[in-house]
């Protein structure tokens, strides 16, 4: 402090200048606070949106003014002036009634008025009277004739008021006469600009206006009414969970996408952009609208929060991370449990409300990451709801003696993707955390163990055949290409993302040459069951000779060896790692005396079985000895949900920390959690290596964020009836025994399509099954497949399975035609129940040009023929006929069956009295007297 | 730079720290001549500046001082340290003047009392600025809005409000009961007996130490070592799982510490006697009690005869006994933690079987 003044303790001039300058850095400081707590992200957007929202309802102003027809309103503005002047001409008389109008309007109100107030002061006094005499009846009787007055007044009014309306109507109708013309030339006027004029009302709305857009949004004014304001939507049967109590939620995202479920700003920059997919979300009409299911409940993050940093956006690349970081100093979410899924991730939360399958229409990613999910098997080591059903989906070993060699499967499970490029099958060893020098021993040491004690479990294996003929492969490799083997199967090299899920159903055949004999291939096409009972490999019905020249084939396909041994080891090793394994759940003295009690061989084999069940190989494979085990992955079934601090990233430091990263970053490489730690080699993560590509990663990433808690209510999930029970787990059967490989069913699959020169060699669409075909036919069908498009190559297999899951298939399409149940309309006509039209008819329609009707037409294309129709009366459904007759295209789009009808019910032809309905009937009911087709049901 | 920051993280191990700021307190206090000049507040505010411009440079040092929470405790260093330093200062300015037979500064003063404009306008001034300062706090330092606290995933660390982690730190070292429920209701009962203990006159209404030796000396050990310190070292040191990490180190979850701790009774029965735990719970604790209990009781009797025997005969036996009673609840802070580093103690008594340990 300065020099101090007599009788102060401080300087009061240096006060005074300190008092000045706090007084102005609080003042400032206030500023600040107002202008802060004024100036948020979300108000800028919603300004810059008028501007938008101008530009583009200007726009489409234009449009609309140019679409209108102005002929047309010339002449209604013609029309208008024409009435003008003829009501100019009658001007004096509508002016009379004009007058007298207001005259009984006048009336009318005051009587009305009269007329209502009397009645609330008639129903006071009749309460007052009925409480008196409640009481004190004598007394009341006093006060009832003034009731009753009342009551007559009341009416008397009451007929005043209807005498007085009946006037008015009668005085507009009067007047109406003389204007009728320009009122009606108006409102087409109207009609004709609505749309214009609502747009240019909407710009007009739009204009900058001093009170309503400055004003009542200015600092400190705005709590009154301001024009830009927080937009949330409450959603009322999506919730979000807080642990003890779950509500509705409340997503605000709309106060800065404004636009998002508004047509029209589809090409503009975030926020301002419409959705990508409005059809089927948040657009009004979607499955979907935004009012009910909201935004977070599919994109993740902060619905509450309306900032760009808070509300837990996710960047979808690197780029946009750091364009984020720069814009919005976006760091990675941390006050979130569920930051935003990256855009290509989102169809994760489909799975929130449709649950337990995996197929949800429309959501190809999901589908496609369930489909991969399965090929991979990852249910097999990690139990995971709604993939419990399903069988190993790795090959029976119980009889691998009689398959393969052991060096051929020593090199094989060395790599995997060494043999055959496109394969599911993982890695187990020579992984990122084993393939340091001190690692090799022991891995060889594992890897042979393993194979010995395969050999040595394998039961025997009698083939069918003991000697199978000798094959063309030429012809096989034809067939291999024609009767649908193709479908799940792939030969060549290709990337396994590209062959998809439905063609690594089965294993790839790239190589197979090396790996099985001629005599188990031969064995194994001819009939898959007779190996393994549990396949999934349906029966392609070929002949022996068949068989042979496909097994030829398959035998010249022939590859790179895989890898070899990378280091030798002595028996001292093998004992040694036995040791390890068995002290792990043995005192170190039992252990070594168990060890030290077998031989040699029973060393290898004792180690062989322990290190199967470390790696948890009978997880996938059926393996002796390992019936009834334990899987060995943690369960999958709420992964999706799991919270990010129980996921460990170890010295995993070069990847974002969030779950989605983490998760992907265990598909890339499952070990690499391990990097820079200590590690015993039995403390080491286990989980085999299946060489994901990138796309791979974050496909198994979707899937595994898609297993989520169960939290959204049943009003939210897909409603549960028996016809969508029955579509859920139809298309879960179509999917898991890849019927959809083949045929397109729901607008999904049919990819064998591809695979054929032309369109109609490909096996049918089934989409309409349900409507189309008899459920008995269907059933007999599916037990023994015949022929019914006798010039198409490519086979419907025998598939074997249990009468439950044909009923599901049959169910499944019934339910897609909403036609399920038992019951269908029978028709057993004879020739003389058909008016001999439907002959006549047939004939003309020349139906038989292309049907076959047990001869197939000659001189026709392959892509003209159609069914026999001696098969119609046992195998279609009348109605379903009936239907197709009239407008093939709308249930197959593409088909070469001609639209007869097109006027239809007109009908070009005389018969029947040119009438449509009775013609379609008439040569349904004649094609249904045919017999004598091929039949599943008689076992023709 | 990697060297400093070793250097620096090394000496906030948690036992080099307390022990430095025992050191310094008894520097502080021993010599006070030297601690009171204006070169020395000065150079440990410019050091203390220059430390935390230094480590503005260093990433885990940014991510822990301005987390907006922890942003008002690295005031509390400066605030704590400078105000230690001004009352010494003042202290010795007016010792020094009252060794020569002067009055105190303030004395000079005592027949005026300035309330108007002097007390008026500073107090005024003091509130423009105290409301400008939170104000900006409040814009700069935001305190977003995060998900509902979820039982099943609790923060790592989970910590007390900064003022209580003094108290979490006790946890370390004591059982529960005792640092949550006996150590602060007597730290209460301490404050409220403070005027009745202490009945020494002199020091009113003027900076002094040499007056008030003892008390200031025990107010610094206790409010500054064992309240503020503890604060700043929870705040800024103690990492995921309560685990120590020096001010440059990164929060690593899968940073581990051995707690190879030992109970008083294994010392003596395991360990000394080589014989196994006795089954009888009083046997077993039979040192533990002993000890505790001449701790409270014998200890000051003895302190009462010996070494405080001046302040035994000037305070009176009741004064002394509850004042020492106290000053020993206190010091087992110390010593507990202290007996934990040097020797792994866990426990003095440990009954588990009536989950009473001490």
């Amino acid at each position: 402090m300065a020099k101090k003044s007599v009788g102060h303790a401080y300087n009061i001039d240096f006060l005074n200048v300190v008092f000045a300058a706090s007084s102005l850095f609080l003042f400032y400081t206030t500023i600040w606070m107002v202008f802060d707590d004024f100036d948020r992200e979300w108000k800028g957007y919603q300004r810059n949106f008028v501007l938008l929202e101008e530009y583009v309802t200007s726009l489409g102003l234009q449009a609309a003014q140019a679409g209108i027809d102005q002929d047309r309103l010339q002449e209604l503005n013609a029309e208008r002036a024409a009435a003008e002047q003829q009501l100019a001409q009658n001007q004096a008389q509508v002016d009379d009634l004009e007058g007298q109008l207001a005259d009984v309007e006048a009336d009318f109100y005051r009587t009305n008025q009269e007329y209502n107030f009397l009645k609330a002061d008639y129903d006071v006094a009749r309460y007052d009277y009925e409480e008196l005499r409640e009481e004190h009846p004598d007394d009341a009787e006093e006060i009832r004739p003034e009731i009753d007055a009342m009551y007559e007044r009341w009416v008397d009014l009451g007929i005043q008021v209807e005498e007085l309306t009946a006037r008015r109507d009668e005085l507009r109708a009067q007047i109406g006469q003389f204007t009728g013309g320009v009122t009606n030339a108006d409102s087409e006027i109207r009609e004709l600009t609505a749309e214009a004029t609502r747009l240019a009302e909407r710009v007009a709305d739009l204009q900058v206006d001093f009170v309503g857009d400055v004003l009542l949004n200015a600092p400190l004014l705005d709590f009154m009414a301001p024009s830009l304001t927080v937009q949330q939507t409450i959603t009322p049967n999506v919730v979000d969970e807080l642990n003890f109590i779950r509500f509705q939620k409340m997503d605000r995202c709309t106060s800065c996408h404004i636009a998002i479920d508004r047509e029209g700003y589809e090409g503009y920059p975030q926020p301002y952009r419409t959705h990508s997919n409005l059809d089927d979300y948040v657009g009004s009409a979607s499955p979907h609208p935004l009012a009910q299911v909201g935004c977070t409940v599919c994109h993740e993050g902060m619905g509450q929060s309306i900032g760009f940093v808070h509300a837990s956006h996710t960047p979808g690349s690197d780029g946009q991370m750091h364009a984020w970081e720069e814009q919005y100093g976006w760091d990675v979410p941390h006050l979130w449990d569920y930051p935003m899924l990256p855009t290509n991730m989102t169809e994760a939360s489909c799975a929130k409300c449709h649950r337990q399958t995996v197929h949800v229409p429309e959501a190809e990613n999901l589908n496609l990451a369930y489909g991969l999910y399965e090929r991979a098997g990852c249910y097999a080591c990690h139990t995971t709801a709604g993939f419990s059903d399903l069988r190993k989906p790795g090959p029976n070993l119980t009889k691998i003696d009689a398959k393969l060699t052991q060096e051929w499967v020593a090199n094989w499970i060395r790599d995997p993707r060494a043999v055959k490029s496109s394969t599911w099958m993982p890695r187990v060893w020579y992984n990122s955390n084993t393939s340091t020098p001190e690692d090799l021993v022991r891995n060889e040491v594992e890897i042979d163990a393993t194979v010995a004690y395969l050999f040595a479990n394998s039961g025997e294996h009698e083939f069918a055949v003991a000697s199978p003929p000798a094959g063309d492969a030429e012809r096989g490799e034809a067939l291999v290409n024609a009767v649908g083997c193709l479908a799940c199967h792939i030969t060549e090299d290709m990337d396994r993302l590209a062959a998809g899920a439905r063609r690594t159903f089965g294993q790839p055949l790239q190589n197979i040459g090396n790996k099985a004999s001629y005599e188990w291939l031969f064995d194994w096409v001819r009939d898959p069951r007779h190996f393994s009972d549990e396949t999934y490999m349906p029966d392609l019905r070929l002949t022996d000779q068949e068989a042979a020249d496909v097994a030829t084939y398959l035998a010249t396909l022939d590859g790179p060896e895989g890898r070899s041994a990378e280091a030798t080891y002595t028996q001292e090793d093998v004992t040694a790692t036995l040791l390890d394994y068995v002290r792990s759940v043995l005192p170190t003295a039992e252990a070594e005396e168990l060890v030290a009690g077998l031989s040699p061989e029973e060393r290898q084999l004792e180690l062989g079985q322990r290190v199967i069940g470390r790696y948890g190989c009978f997880s996938c494979h059926e393996i002796e000895g390992f019936e009834g085990a334990q899987p060995i992955g943690i369960e999958l079934s709420e992964e999706g949900s799991k919270l990010l601090p129980r996921l460990d990233f170890a010295f995993v430091h070069d990847i974002p920390h969030t779950k989605v990263d983490w998760f992907k970053e265990k598909m890339r490489d499952p070990r690499s959690f391990d990097r820079n730690r200590v590690l015993q080699p039995l403390e080491k993560l286990r989980m085999p290596d299946f060489g994901m590509s990138e796309e791979e990663a974050t496909l198994f990433a979707t899937a595994i964020m898609s297993f989520q808690t169960d939290v959204q209510p049943l009003a939210a999930q897909v409603p549960g009836s028996a016809r969508n029970d029955a579509l859920r787990e139809g298309r879960n059967l179509v999917r898991r025994r890849n019927c959809v490989a083949c045929h397109e069913i729901e607008a999904d699959g049919g990819d064998y399509v591809q695979l054929v020169d032309d369109p109609s060699l490909a096996p049918p669409l089934l989409t309409p099954q349900g409507a189309k075909v008899q459920p008995d036919w269907m059933y007999a069908f599916f037990q023994e497949p015949i022929s019914i498009r006798p010039w198409l190559d490519v086979r419907m297999p025998t598939f074997g399975l249990e009468d439950a899951h044909w009923n599901t298939a049959i169910d499944y399409f019934g339910a897609i035609s909403d036609t399920i149940g038992e019951f269908r309309t029978h028709l057993e006509l004879t020739t003389a129940d058909v008016p001999r039209e439907g002959e006549e008819l047939f004939e003309l329609l020349r139906c038989q040009q292309c049907h076959v009707l047990d001869t197939i037409p000659a001189d026709q294309p392959t892509d003209n023929l159609a069914p026999d129709l001696r098969m119609a009366y046992e195998r279609l459904q009348p109605e379903w006929i009936i239907d197709w007759l009239r407008a093939p295209l709308e249930i197959q789009p593409g088909t070469r069956m001609p639209m007869f009808w097109t006027e239809f019910p007109a009908s070009p032809y005389p018969q029947l009295d040119a009438d449509g309905p009775a013609q379609l009937e008439a040569i349904r009911d004649y094609m249904l007297t045919f017999r004598g087709g091929p039949s599943p049901l008689s076992g023709n | 730079m990697d060297g400093i920051k070793a250097i620096f993280n090394f000496l906030a191990d948690p036992r080099l720290f307390f022990i430095l700021s025992v050191v310094a307190l008894v520097f502080i206090v021993w010599k006070r001549e030297l601690f009171a000049r204006n070169a020395v507040g000065y150079g440990l505010m410019a050091f203390l500046g220059v430390f935390f411009l230094f480590g503005l440079t260093d990433e885990n040092f940014v991510l822990i001082i301005a987390k907006p929470d922890n942003v008002p405790i690295v005031a509390l260093i400066f605030l704590v340290i400078f105000f230690t330093w001004y009352a010494m200062r003042e202290a010795v300015r007016n010792d020094q003047r009252m060794a020569t037979g002067d009055d105190p500064i303030e004395k000079q003063e005592s027949d005026r009392v300035w309330v108007w404009p002097d007390l008026v306008y500073t107090e005024l001034i003091a509130l423009v600025l105290c409301s400008a300062v939170l104000v900006v706090w409040s814009i700069v330092l935001e305190a977003p809005i995060e998900q509902p606290a979820n039982p099943a995933n609790t923060p790592n660390p989970s910590k007390a409000p900064w003022y209580f982690l003094g108290l979490q730190e006790m946890l370390v070292y004591f059982d529960p009961w005792l640092a949550g429920v006996v150590l602060p209701s007597l730290i209460i009962v301490g404050l409220m007996a403070i005027p009745y203990i202490d009945t020494n006159p002199k020091g009113n209404g003027y900076y002094t130490f040499n007056e008030r030796k003892a008390e200031i000396t025990i107010f610094l050990f206790g409010f500054v070592i064992l309240w503020s310190s503890l604060i700043v070292l929870g705040t800024f040191l103690r990492g995921p799982n309560w685990n120590f990490f020096g001010p440059f180190e990164y929060w690593d979850v899968h940073k581990l510490e051995a707690l190879n701790n030992v109970q008083l009774s294994e010392y003596l029965w395991v360990r000394a006697l080589g014989t196994s735990l006795p089954d009888n719970i009083l046997l077993r604790e039979g040192l533990g009690i002993i000890l505790s209990l001449a701790y409270v009781t014998v200890l000051p009797y003895v302190l009462a005869r010996t070494v405080l025997k001046r302040y035994y005969e000037k305070m009176g036996a009741t004064r002394f006994y509850v004042g020492a009673f106290l000053f020993l609840m206190m010091l087992s802070l110390p010593i507990k933690m202290l007996s934990r580093w040097l020797i792994n103690l866990k426990y003095v008594v440990s009954i588990p079987e009536f989950f009473f340990n001490i």
